[in-house]
């Protein structure tokens, strides 16, 4: 996977402070601002508003999972930590919180703009792991539908090889993937359906 | 009105293969610290105490830090370079201080502590790309010096060329003060481009300049008509260092070129933009001090508060000047401006995007 980092579209983004009043919510806001995006801030709990976020800062030193409007690890915009206490049991917290990037408290006069980038790599780039992770899991799940489908075809009178090249010839054909063709060919013979292997199906 | 005395800090390498562009700054910053001192209207005389760091990049954090520390100045003027610029950065959060730092750079900064007076990207790269589409075409030849100015410089022309359709060709870098530029002559004959986007600095933009003008006499397709160089940092302060005609038909983007008008009561023209953007940050600065009392003390972001800082055309969140974008052309050695694109804003983080609107007036022609 290549991580190409964009410095496109920043412009305009919102950036939400999960922090208390503090002079880390106003360096912050200063950096963000000259960058470009629009800042909100609160604590500890947010009001929903904060789903629309592009970015979410948080405080890793008080900062509790209930704060979040999210179940822990389903953070729908990337999240940046804002770490006081290097404390091994808070940095842990901050990753199970789902933290793409991290600051360093007390925040200077740089560090943001990286920070919102490579949150947004990672988070990215976490996003379509999980895509694909999904994508894997439901094929490994449809291996014995493929199975049976191949053996509802092999007792048609063809080879296994013959039998899994026309699954896959249907497929093509359906323009599905071969696990939702294979499907299609269980349920309908459990259906006791008409012979949807003769007919060529339909494109759905 | 009575004058107090206010000490300014001046952080610039006399010696050294920046010295032209030293010595542009310098001018220009003595020339308004001469006005300021000569003007009742201004409450304050400033004097000036200076640190030379030699070229040396270095030396630019400690001798900023003697400034601050040791002769209690709260104002540098100095750097000409983004690697000097930011080892004074920390200095300046340490201790308070503001730099004022007049030389175009590449953007993606906003300091708390940096005046940025001259251009960012959006102020001379992308208006210098616009006008270079229109005139002769997408297809260029990315070449600079090997750090950041010219990695980012090329990084974004890459990016503009590619989002409006156009082909890089070709990207090769310098090693700062390296003057072998056969390769990179060679690859743009053979490349043959509509244009060449050159970031190189110091004397490896004067060798690179000379090789190609000795190409242009042996093939006519690298002459400014059909394949210009282009450049967002040559200024006038540095044409005496390369061979005449060398120069002629570059082009380049700036907030001002020599013989330029409206620049603010400006008492002779300037020799280039440095010279002007520096002799504006040391008026700037006057008139963010000006009739408040101990505003000498005053952190930079309190002085942009104050009620002179809409005048000084200094962003109060970015900190970056509000500038004229001119495209203009090397003719007979002295920079004649071909295109104007509107005063903007610098915006570092490109938070605006990309599009830099129609130029206002201007004399679309290119000149041999």
């Amino acid at each position: 996977m290549t991580r190409q980092v964009q410095s496109l579209n920043l412009g305009g983004a919102t950036a939400w402070i999960l922090h208390r009043p503090h002079a880390t919510v106003q360096s912050l806001s200063r950096q963000l601002g000259a960058i470009g995006l629009r800042v909100e801030s609160a604590w500890p709990e947010p009001t929903a508003d904060i789903l629309a976020a592009d970015f979410v800062f948080f405080d890793a030193d008080m900062g509790y999972d209930e704060q979040f409007p999210w179940d822990r690890g389903h953070n729908p915009m990337p999240l940046i930590a804002l770490i006081g206490s290097e404390a091994p049991g808070r940095i842990e917290w901050a990753l199970s919180a789902g933290a793409d990037a991290q600051l360093l408290k007390p925040i200077g006069d740089g560090g943001v703009y990286s920070a919102l980038l490579i949150a947004r790599a990672t988070f990215g780039a976490r996003q379509s792991l999980l895509a694909e992770v999904s994508h894997l899991n439901t094929r490994l799940n449809a291996r014995q539908t493929v199975v049976q489908a191949v053996t509802l075809l092999v007792a048609r009178g063809q080879s296994e090889k013959q039998a899994y090249e026309q699954l896959r010839q249907m497929a093509m054909a359906w323009r599905v993937t071969l696990e939702v063709a294979a499907e299609r060919i269980v349920v309908s013979r459990a259906a006791g359906a008409p012979d949807i292997c003769q007919g060529g199906g339909t494109d759905d | 009105m009575k004058k107090r005395t206010i000490t300014l800090g001046l952080l610039y390498s006399r010696t050294g293969t920046y010295s032209l562009i030293t010595e542009a700054c310098r001018i220009g910053v003595m020339q308004a610290i001469a006005e300021v001192n000569a003007d009742p209207d201004y409450d304050m005389c400033f004097r000036t105490i200076e640190r030379d760091p030699g070229g040396n990049a270095d030396a630019y954090g400690a001798l900023c830090e003697e400034l601050l520390q040791e002769d209690d100045v709260r104002h540098v003027f100095g750097c000409v370079t983004s690697w000097s610029r930011k080892e004074v950065i920390p200095v300046l959060e340490k201790t308070g201080g503001t730099l004022w730092y007049s030389v175009p750079y590449e953007g993606f900064e906003a300091s708390d502590r940096v005046v940025y007076g001259h251009a960012c990207p959006n102020q001379h790269l992308l208006p210098l790309m616009d006008w270079v589409f229109g005139q002769v075409g997408k297809r260029g030849y990315l070449t600079g010096s090997n750090y950041i100015w010219g990695w980012e410089m090329n990084r974004l022309a890459r990016e503009v060329i590619l989002a409006r359709g156009g082909e890089v060709l070709g990207e090769r870098y310098l090693p700062l003060g390296r003057v072998d530029v056969e390769r990179v002559i060679e690859e743009i004959r053979v490349t043959r481009p509509n244009f060449v986007l050159n970031s190189l600095i110091g004397p490896s933009q004067y060798a690179f300049l000379e090789a190609y003008a000795a190409l242009g006499r042996e093939d006519p397709h690298f002459t400014a008509a059909t394949c210009p160089v282009l450049s967002c940092n040559l200024t006038e302060c540095e044409l005496p260092a390369i061979p005449a005609g060398c120069t002629e038909g570059l082009v380049a983007a700036g907030p001002y070129f020599r013989g330029e008008t409206g620049w603010p009561k400006a008492v002779t023209e300037f020799g280039s933009s440095h010279e002007a953007a520096s002799w504006a940050a040391v008026h700037n600065l006057a008139r963010l001090l000006n009739g408040i009392d101990d505003s000498e003390k005053m952190s930079l972001a309190e002085l942009l508060e104050g009620p002179a800082a809409a005048q000084t055309g200094i962003d109060p969140v970015n900190h970056h000047k509000s500038l004229p974008s001119l495209i203009a052309q090397v003719e007979n050695d002295r920079f004649v401006t071909r295109a104007r694109y509107a005063r903007r804003a610098g915006d570092p983080y490109l938070a605006n995007g990309r599009d830099v609107g129609q130029p206002q007036s201007a004399r679309l022609k290119v000149v041999k």
